[in-house]
């Protein structure tokens, strides 16, 4: 008996070996050269960059795939090669990919505290001495900060993101209601539809974001974006009446019935389903929504106007600044064997990307796109472009972008407290204060 | 024969390979994650030894309500050995005596155990939805509009309405496994009992229930484990959601790692949950007494 | 239904009987409506794939589509190569169940009829695979799995579904096995048969009830599983059928539609296999209860 135990233990031993036990272990970065072992050999060496991202469903899937392999066709010695998973199984495999040493040549990733522990943690590139200023004077101003960080650039930015407050016209008109440009002329909007027993307004805040975005903008109006930064790089307080007031303000519109009865329920999908089926007034979200609000299964087509968010009366913020900023990246792995030419790869994919995103109205572009042709936009995100990002004074990421894993979600579930009456707007600001800015 | 079962080289070769692979895919991760545990890392960086720290955090500290997730599980055990057992046996006993239509029932009963998490959960959110759903349409339907409520969406009720779709969803499983020990009891047994005057009820209750003790262990041990374990349908119904009212140790766990960068701590609670289910099983076991078998 | 109740044959013609008859009608009755809520799920599936995300949300939930959407049919099925990712599921799928179940028969079988001391010890080792939360394991098997040089091939799903299937697997066979009487082996012994011999012809034939069962379960979980199949593949080549439905959700917005199409698709081969493999288990299970 003793010898079958023997027999497997030392067995296992021989093969735990093989197998390796150490976690740290640091594999030869990637394993992407396919079939080329010859080092040494000269130029002309011909490569393949393995490349992460997200675009899983249509459209973008088909884009994507058209754009990479324009440059296949293009770049016979650098070939990329694409591997798509759906957005929620991507956050795992990415970082478990990372963790392990195992992350590809080019990857997908969200700007700020998303991409921080990587960098941190020396697994992706910087790019300070790759890009060259010609590349740079292609984007827009600001594409880049929220991928810089200790002031170096470590990602290539595609997309960003604005939040808009969609009003649906036709009810407006019916209604008689004054779009708001003003917090007290939102709150009379709200009351006026609730009389006619029209939901005012709606968020998916099962999903946590939605609500927290509302959060974010009223923040940004009652403190101004240099105040809003401040206090998420620490160095201001979020017990500052700017944030309790946006928080306070949050609870007039929840208790004012701004978003029906229950607002905890409900998923992103269902409210902006409800809101196409032209049942709700507004809704205040992100500019990729305006897609399916023009699509032809829309019931609110062409009846949707993309407005700022309106003006605190007593607020510090400047009226035309926007919650948004850069959010969608290309990065490149420190451990990729081909750096020059995965740099190369990434700004293309990154510019091509940024075009193709505004035109099909997902995302607007972090490049400059006078180029396009301004007819194919997507005439809502054209709106949004035209109406709330150009001219405006400044804007800052929503904020579980901008802050890290563990903060980000922290902020998500206090905003959740403050819709569902669970805590003070004093409250939540010292609760911010003390468990985001606290350690 | 004796020669034959004591074969030292045949039980290696009928065990070895299940070992081997037993032993490096699930045994050595818990290894890695017992390691961790003792860390403070977020998965990337190099991690910092802190001892027993997350351990302290997760339950004197208590800093993200752990011991509020793990209080739910231990609900959802008891509701689940309470609740769902005794339905599926129930109906596991009903169809073995044989009624019309046995086979297509057990065939049905069985369904939503095997259709995916994803689409369970889809449903069940529907079911709940405060405006169209179906549970709130026939309530106000029946006259109990007043009961109307949204389910998933109200901090009251979620842990509830959560828990529903879950003992739901494995009724059938349980039962299936009830129904296969109840088919195997000899139909003699039955004969000479009813000859005795004995009645369905009292069958069951004398009869079948005593000799289904292995099998009735085997589900209880499932359903308490299953409950420290549930994640899936949770994850997809509410996330622990609203405001935390549904969470259950997976859910802090699946947050901790992949959502937070707490990599370390997150692995103290999957050891957590490891020691969890193993004091539960040693302690059914012990109630259920030994094997008659054997 | 019901009037299949009322005919039920009356065996016991005395005073209580419409009693009883009442009693069984109810009984009927109650069965019927359990079945019903528990194949809804299949229908409401159904009738979800053809519709868009205005009906699924609120405009339609639980009547016919007002449209029937074919169209989330074609474009379940021209995203991605659908037809790749359902073969590289039923390979997946099937070398689990096959390595898992030739593994646990004769794991269960030296544990259970074989003569050494460490039997329970083992048994026990196993089943404290029972107790582990998945979701921990991803990283340290993604290192383990990339030192073994499996990543992005089959192997890398296999293999861990195989050892996930075994805990639960083991522990439902010994139990099987422990009922069984042990005179059929020590008569196949008599005519001087090896070991192996009697593991082949006398056990495996024995087990295939409960390996029937056994396969259900490795079925689904193999099947329907998304984490490992999501991270543990790159190639587009190799990936299945659930993470090719899933990839159907976008980054933003996602059209429920197509997935719903997709998900029907997923669960046919799900319910024909249930259904063959729950026959197998019912037949055996007669042959067993009748040998007492």
């Amino acid at each position: 008996m003793k010898r079958i135990t023997k027999m497997m233990v030392s067995t296992l031993l021989v093969a735990s070996l093989a197998v390796g036990l150490s976690a740290c272990g640091n594999s030869s970065g990637t394993n992407s050269s396919s079939g080329t072992n010859n080092g040494t050999a000269p130029k002309a060496e011909k490569v393949t960059l393995s490349f992460w991202g997200i675009s899983t469903a249509e459209p973008e899937r088909s884009e994507l795939e058209k754009i990479i392999k324009e440059w296949n066709d293009n770049n016979p010695d650098i070939q990329i090669e694409y591997s798509g998973t759906e957005n929620n199984a991507y956050k795992t495999k990415i970082k478990t990919a990372i963790a392990a040493g195992e992350a590809p040549d080019i990857m997908y990733s969200w700007t700020g505290g998303f991409a921080q522990p990587f960098v941190e943690a020396g697994k992706i590139l910087s790019l300070d001495e790759y890009l060259t200023d010609e590349t740079k004077d292609q984007m827009l101003p600001g594409a880049l900060d929220n991928i810089t960080y200790d002031g170096k650039v470590y990602g290539i930015t595609y997309g960003q993101m604005a939040g808009a407050l969609y009003v649906n016209t036709e009810l407006f008109d019916q209604y008689q209601v004054k779009i708001p440009t003003t917090f007290s002329e939102l709150m009379t909007a709200v009351d006026t539809f609730n009389q006619n027993g029209v939901k005012p307004m709606i968020t998916g805040m099962k999903d946590l974001w939605p609500g927290m975005w509302i959060y974010d903008m009223i923040a940004l109006r009652e403190s101004g974006s240099q105040l809003s930064l401040d206090a998420l790089n620490g160095k201001a307080s979020f017990t500052d009446p700017a944030f309790v007031n946006a928080a306070d303000k949050i609870q007039q519109l929840v208790n004012a019935g701004a978003f029906g009865n229950g607002v905890l329920g409900m998923t992103q999908d269902e409210a902006e389903a409800e809101f196409n089926q032209g049942k709700v007034a507004m809704l205040f979200g992100g500019n990729w929504m305006a897609s399916k609000m023009e699509a032809d299964s829309s019931m609110v087509k062409g009846k949707i106007k993309a407005v700022r968010f309106p003006a605190s009366e007593d607020g510090k913020g400047d009226p035309t600044e926007y919650v948004g900023g850069g959010s969608d990246a290309m990065l490149v792995s420190a451990d990729t064997k081909y750096k020059e030419q995965a740099v190369k790869a990434a700004t293309y994919l990154a510019k091509a990307q940024a075009e193709q995103g505004y035109l099909s109205g997902i995302n607007l572009p972090t490049w400059k796109y006078d180029s396009l042709d301004q007819s194919q936009i997507n005439p809502l995100a054209k709106e949004i472009m035209d109406n709330i990002i150009t001219g405006a004074a400044g804007s800052v990421p929503v904020w579980d972008i901008y802050l890290n894993g563990a903060d980000a979600k922290t902020h998500q579930d206090l905003v959740a407290e403050v819709f569902a009456n669970q805590i003070t707007p004093e409250q939540f600001g010292a609760q911010m204060q003390d468990k985001v800015n606290g350690n | 024969m004796q020669n034959l079962l004591g074969d030292k080289k045949a039980i290696f070769l009928f065990v070895f390979p299940t070992f081997l692979v037993f032993t490096v895919i699930i045994i050595l991760p818990i290894f890695f994650s017992g390691y961790y545990s003792l860390l403070e890392w977020d998965g990337f960086s190099n991690g910092k030894f802190i001892g027993l720290g997350n351990y302290v955090d997760l339950f004197v500290n208590n800093t993200d309500g752990f011991t509020k997730g793990v209080k739910n599980s231990i609900v959802l055990a008891i509701v689940s050995v309470g609740i769902q057992l005794p339905i599926s046996l129930l109906l596991a006993l009903i169809l073995a005596r044989g009624v019309k239509f046995e086979k297509l029932y057990r065939t049905v009963y069985f369904i939503p155990v095997i259709i995916s998490t994803v689409v369970i959960g889809q449903l069940w959110m529907k079911i709940y939805h405060p405006n169209y759903g179906m549970l709130n349409i026939i309530l106000n339907k029946i006259g109990l509009g007043f009961l109307a409520n949204e389910w998933i969406g109200n901090t009251q009720t979620a842990l509830g309405a959560v828990f529903v779709a879950l003992l739901w969803q494995y009724v059938g499983y349980h039962m299936l496994l009830m129904y296969a020990s109840a088919k195997s009891i000899s139909t003699e047994i039955y004969e000479a009992a009813k000859i005795d005057g004995a009645n369905e009820p009292t069958l069951a209750l004398k009869i079948t229930i005593p000799l289904m003790k292995p099998i009735l262990r085997v589900c209880v041990v499932f359903s308490v484990i299953g409950s420290f374990k549930a994640f899936d349908l949770i994850y997809v119904l509410t996330n622990g959601g609203p405001l935390h009212a549904t969470e259950v140790p997976t859910t802090i766990m699946y947050t901790s790692i992949f959502a937070k960068y707490q990599y370390g701590y997150g692995s103290a609670m999957a050891i957590f949950i490891i020691v969890e289910c193993l004091v539960a099983t040693v302690i059914i076991q012990r109630m259920f007494g030994k094997d008659p078998v054997n | 239904m019901e009037s299949n109740v009322m005919t039920v044959p009356q065996m016991n013609p005395k005073s209580k009987f419409s009693f009883k008859t009442t009693g069984k009608a109810l009984l009927s009755l109650a069965l019927a409506a359990y079945a019903i809520i528990q194949v809804y799920p299949l229908f409401w599936l159904l009738l979800f794939s053809f519709k868009d995300n205005n009906e699924i949300f609120g405009g339609n939930v639980l009547g016919l589509p007002e449209v029937w959407r074919w169209s989330n049919y074609t474009s379940a099925l021209t995203t991605g190569d659908v037809g790749v990712y359902f073969i590289n599921s039923i390979i997946v799928t099937a070398a689990t169940i096959l390595l898992s179940s030739v593994m646990l028969a004769a794991t269960s079988y030296a544990i259970v009829r074989m003569y050494w001391k460490l039997n329970n010890l083992f048994l026990t080792y196993f089943l404290i695979g029972l107790m582990v939360p998945i979701h921990a394991t991803l990283l340290p098997l993604f290192v383990i799995l990339r030192n073994m040089h499996m990543l992005n091939t089959y192997w890398s799903l296999i293999i861990p579904y195989v050892a996930f299937a075994l805990p639960m697997g083991i522990f439902i066979l010994t139990g099987f096995l422990n009922s069984i009487p042990r005179e059929l082996e020590e008569a196949a012994c008599i005519d001087g048969c090896s070991i192996y011999k009697i593991f082949g012809k006398i056990i495996i034939p024995l087990l295939r009830p409960a390996l029937a069962t056994v396969a259900i379960f490795t079925y689904m979980n193999t099947w329907n599983e998304l984490m490992f199949a999501n991270t543990f593949i790159n190639s587009e080549k190799l990936k299945t059928l659930t993470v090719g439905i899933m990839s159907l959700a976008g980054q933003h917005t996602t059209d429920w539609g197509p997935i719903g199409a997709g998900l029907v698709i997923a669960t046919i081969p799900t319910l024909l296999i249930y259904v063959l493999l729950s026959d197998q288990v019912q037949k055996s299970l007669i042959v067993g209860s009748v040998k007492g």
